[in-house]
């Protein structure tokens, strides 16, 4: 049986430039779906049309025997839910209040709340673990405790369906097991039908009956998760070739992305950056101190990973490091001198970041974006120069964003743009480069792409190289060094080796796991152990 | 040759950028930009050579080019050098200067709403002039005094939004805020002026390059001259600040001193042009999207371009409002008249990104 489904739907935006083109999918009740698919294939835009949120260009989508779009509102939000990526919430709104607004298409003007509303609410907050948290502010909550509050909310409207986009980027992975138990037990114990569009493979090989694989507006590939998440499959979806893992706790396999990286290369002799250090180093933002006493001292010429679970002062610290915070006590040191003494010029000769929340504004070039990386370099009345553009086209070739050099900055895709901005940074032809979470927003092949790119600029001269990854396994692989930090300070920092193991990940995550090997690398591979093991499913 | 690069480039393709050194000066060039600035100004020639020309007396173009050479009768000279010449040149120069305003309001804080009339720096700047005047002292101060108030306004407004950084959303908010209270502040002194003061400060307020002198372009010319290069020099920041301050931290600019410069340029532009012709709406809101939708993302070249743009407005405005229509209208309402509409449309029409 299946009370929704897509028939043949063209889904395009304002620009009609078709996003999803005559797609057919039906959603097994009572299961769990999960759409998986590179960046910019059509997943969220078919979530939304599902949901009702989007009027197909073309087809319909059938809720119950009857087209979504000649049904109400109110009577489609009573059947179906959908968590939106990122939602906006007012601000200082409550946990308990934002998970009431769910209650809303059960409810009419004149009614007071009924004894069912507060029922579902309570049933709600007490699923998503949110009973201690009810009376706090939305603002005030880290990112796994926000994005159960949102799932609370989610419940609350209490729907037979139910939609989540992206329940767990942003969440570090004792988050990610949070949620995806939450779903299994939703799936399970309410007989909820769930559909999720997710970013990680291996979080839909963990949770899925089926899996929905895309690409280009199209699916190419449909069935249970064994079936759909092979390597060979994966390849034809990303674009990138895969490696598999055993799960000795789950029996499920792990699916590794394949990168380009020469593991047997030695790091240069001659290193071109310089260590960093930092001594008893404080920072936060207004009063509130988010890194505390952190001494640490990040080796030259290599390549460091600091992890550690959301809100652990990670960035905070990569900030400090970039003069984009004053500390509030201590120092930190670029080769041992203060990054806080002398002009911001001078330090950006030596020294560059790669921050979260830059701004691409409409309109402007490749070329122009890369060469803003020049300006310590220039003054006003001297703003160009035959060295200027010979560091510009050795950065562009580098990246290998030759072929996009005159197209504007908004038509490139998240992994291009990514590579735009590492173009700008190597421009401005520093020793040390500091990446906040480069991976963030992209697909498997481009998270792959960036950070084989991030270790060929390490291994090509030596530059040193600090960036904050979400990822254990990626962090393993690729760093040659690791920090891992809990509540702004540093636990452990070492060789990845020496510091992913299975008591360390259990301390700074809170999640029980197994400590595999990359295939590719046979550096550590953090495999998370359910609280619940699930039996082995036939074929 | 140059049909072809009048055209808006190619996707994906090179833009006509020349790199240009000239001594210690060094800058790349979009070819494409410059003779857009170069047809524009053509333009903006032929349209002043002709406004000289209108008039209750109409005086033919040779008459018109024989008094600006010295060489005309002593009634082309009075009508042309005294009458209606400070006048265009005034027009000539407010449309720039309020333009060029806007883009840098605009390019300062990533939003195409803000524009200085929008976020109460006109209204500073008015408060101020308006006080001058109904207190009666001189009038040549009033562009200083003017400007003084445009800078209270800016710096009241930055402070009053600044919560670690700067949010638009806020900026805009606290600075319509801000244009209530000197709005209100304004009409309080003229209601409590004395008649004669008060009527004077009203004229002002409507907005006019009406009896426009020889002093008032002289400030205006002494303005542009330090403001414009100023103005060009910070595009080579702004372009840097509009990458968000992260990115700008990350390159080594010095955010806070950039973004004080940018808003003292800016506020000079609007406050002297205000203290001059009173406030003109819409120009400094519109007229740098037009020019970014014609030539591209902000910078030096396109400041100018806007620049220029600006004035072919505010001039064609005031020949609209005095010559083409059964009564004479100030130059605000025609700009907002003529404007506004064709900005609609060009929204609608193209789709842009803003």
């Amino acid at each position: 049986m299946t009370r929704l489904q897509a028939e043949n739907v063209t889904l395009a935006y304002s620009n009609n430039v078709a996003v999803v083109e005559e797609l057919s999918l039906a959603i097994a009740d009572g299961g769990v779906t999960s759409i998986i698919g590179p960046n910019g294939c059509g997943k969220s835009t078919l979530l939304r049309a599902l949901a009702r949120l989007m009027t197909p260009r073309g087809g319909t989508v059938i809720l119950d025997g009857e087209a979504i779009h000649s049904q109400p509102t109110k009577e489609v939000a009573k059947r179906l839910c959908l968590m939106p990526q990122q939602p906006d919430a007012p601000e200082s709104i409550t946990v308990e209040d934002l998970t009431r607004r769910g209650r809303y298409p059960h409810q009419s003007m004149l009614q007071p709340p009924t004894r069912k509303d507060q029922i579902a609410i309570e049933r709600a907050l007490t699923l998503t673990n949110m009973v201690e948290l009810r009376d706090r502010s939305v603002d005030e909550l880290s990112g796994g405790q926000r994005q159960r509050a949102w799932i609370s909310m989610a419940l609350a409207q209490d729907t037979p369906l139910l939609l989540l986009d992206e329940p767990t980027t942003y969440l570090d992975i004792a988050h990610q097991q949070e949620v995806l138990e939450l779903v299994e037990k939703l799936n399970q114990e309410d007989e909820r039908t769930i559909v999720l569009v997710l970013h990680d493979i291996n979080n839909a090989a963990q949770v899925s009956d089926r899996v929905v694989a895309m690409r280009a507006g199209k699916i190419i590939g449909e069935g249970s998760a064994r079936a759909v998440l092979t390597p060979e499959r994966l390849e034809e979806v990303f674009g990138v070739p895969c490696d598999t893992v055993l799960d000795p706790d789950s029996h499920r396999l792990i699916s590794i992305p394949r990168s380009r990286i020469d593991t047997a290369r030695k790091l240069p002799a001659n290193p071109i950056g310089p260590p960093l250090t930092a001594e008893k180093l404080s920072s936060g933002y207004g009063k509130q101190r988010i890194v505390t006493e952190v001494d640490l001292a990040v080796p030259k010429g290599q390549i460091t990973a600091i992890v550690g679970p959301n809100a652990c002062g990670k960035s905070t610290l990569l900030r400090t490091f970039a003069r984009l915070l004053a500390p509030m006590d201590g120092v930190a040191y670029l080769d041992e001198q203060p990054v806080q003494v002398g002009p911001h010029r001078d330090l950006a000769k030596r020294l560059t970041v790669l921050a979260q929340g830059a701004v691409s504004p409409a309109g402007v070039l490749v070329e122009d974006l890369v060469a803003v990386g020049r300006y310590p370099y220039q003054r006003w009345w001297r703003q160009w120069s035959d060295a200027d553009q010979q560091v510009v086209d050795e950065a562009i070739d580098a990246t290998g964003i030759d072929n996009l050099r005159w197209r504007p900055i908004e038509t490139l895709s998240g992994g291009q743009r990514q590579r735009v901005w590492l173009a700008l940074a190597l421009a401005q032809e520093t020793g040390t480069l500091l990446l906040d979470e480069p991976t963030t927003f992209l697909d498997i092949a481009h998270q792959i792409e960036v950070l084989d790119l991030v270790w060929e600029l390490n291994r090509s001269e030596g530059r040193t190289v600090v960036m904050v990854l979400h990822d254990l396994g990626q962090a393993s692989r690729y760093a040659d060094f690791i920090v891992a930090m809990k509540d702004g300070r540093v636990v452990a920092a070492g060789t990845p080796e020496e510091v992913i193991t299975e008591r360390l990940v259990a301390d700074v995550f809170s999640v029980r796991s197994k400590i595999g090997r990359d295939p590719q690398t046979g550096s550590p591979l953090v495999l998370p152990t359910r609280n619940q093991p699930v039996a082995v499913p036939a074929g | 040759m140059s049909s072809r690069l009048l055209a808006s480039p190619e996707f994906g393709k090179r833009p006509p950028v020349r790199f240009v050194q000239l001594g210690r000066l060094a800058f790349r060039v979009n070819i494409r930009v410059l003779l857009l600035i170069g047809i524009s100004a053509l333009a903006l020639v032929a349209l002043a050579a002709w406004a000289l020309t209108l008039g209750s007396f109409r005086l033919p173009l040779a008459d018109v080019l024989g008094a600006l050479t010295g060489s005309g009768t002593d009634d082309a000279n009075f009508i042309v050098l005294d009458l209606r010449l400070p006048r265009v040149l005034v027009a000539l120069m407010i449309g720039p200067m309020l333009a060029m305003s806007g883009a840098i309001f605009q390019g300062l804080v990533r939003n195409p709403l803000v524009s200085p009339d929008i976020i109460g720096i006109n209204a500073g700047a008015a408060l101020f002039a308006v006080f001058w005047i109904v207190t009666g002292r001189s009038l040549q101060w009033l562009p200083i005094v003017a400007f003084i108030g445009a800078v209270v306004a800016a710096m009241s407004i930055y402070i009053l939004s600044w919560q670690g950084n700067i949010s638009a959303a806020r900026l805009i908010l606290v600075g319509i805020g801000m244009n209530a209270v000197f709005s209100a502040g304004t009409s309080l002194l003229i209601i409590r002026a004395d008649i004669n003061d008060a009527s004077r400060a009203v004229l002002w307020q409507a907005g006019s390059v009406y009896a426009s002198t020889w002093s008032d372009v002289r400030v205006l010319l002494t303005t542009l001259i330090i403001l414009v290069p100023s103005g060009i020099g910070l595009m080579w920041a702004l372009r840097v600040v509009q990458l968000g301050d992260m990115t700008a931290r990350s390159v080594g600019m010095p955010l806070e001193r950039t973004r004080l410069a940018l808003i003292l340029v800016g506020c000079g532009f609007s406050a002297v042009a205000v203290s001059i012709a009173g406030p003109i709406g819409f120009v400094a809101l519109m007229i740098p999207h037009l020019a970014r939708m014609i030539a591209g993302p902000i910078g030096g070249g396109v400041l100018v371009f806007a620049g220029i743009l600006g004035a072919l407005l505010v001039l064609g405005s005031d020949m609209i409002g005095q010559h083409a229509l059964p009564v004479t209208l100030p130059v605000g309402v025609i700009t907002a008249a003529l404007g506004a509409p064709y900005f609609l449309f060009l929204l609608y029409r193209m789709n842009t990104q803003l």
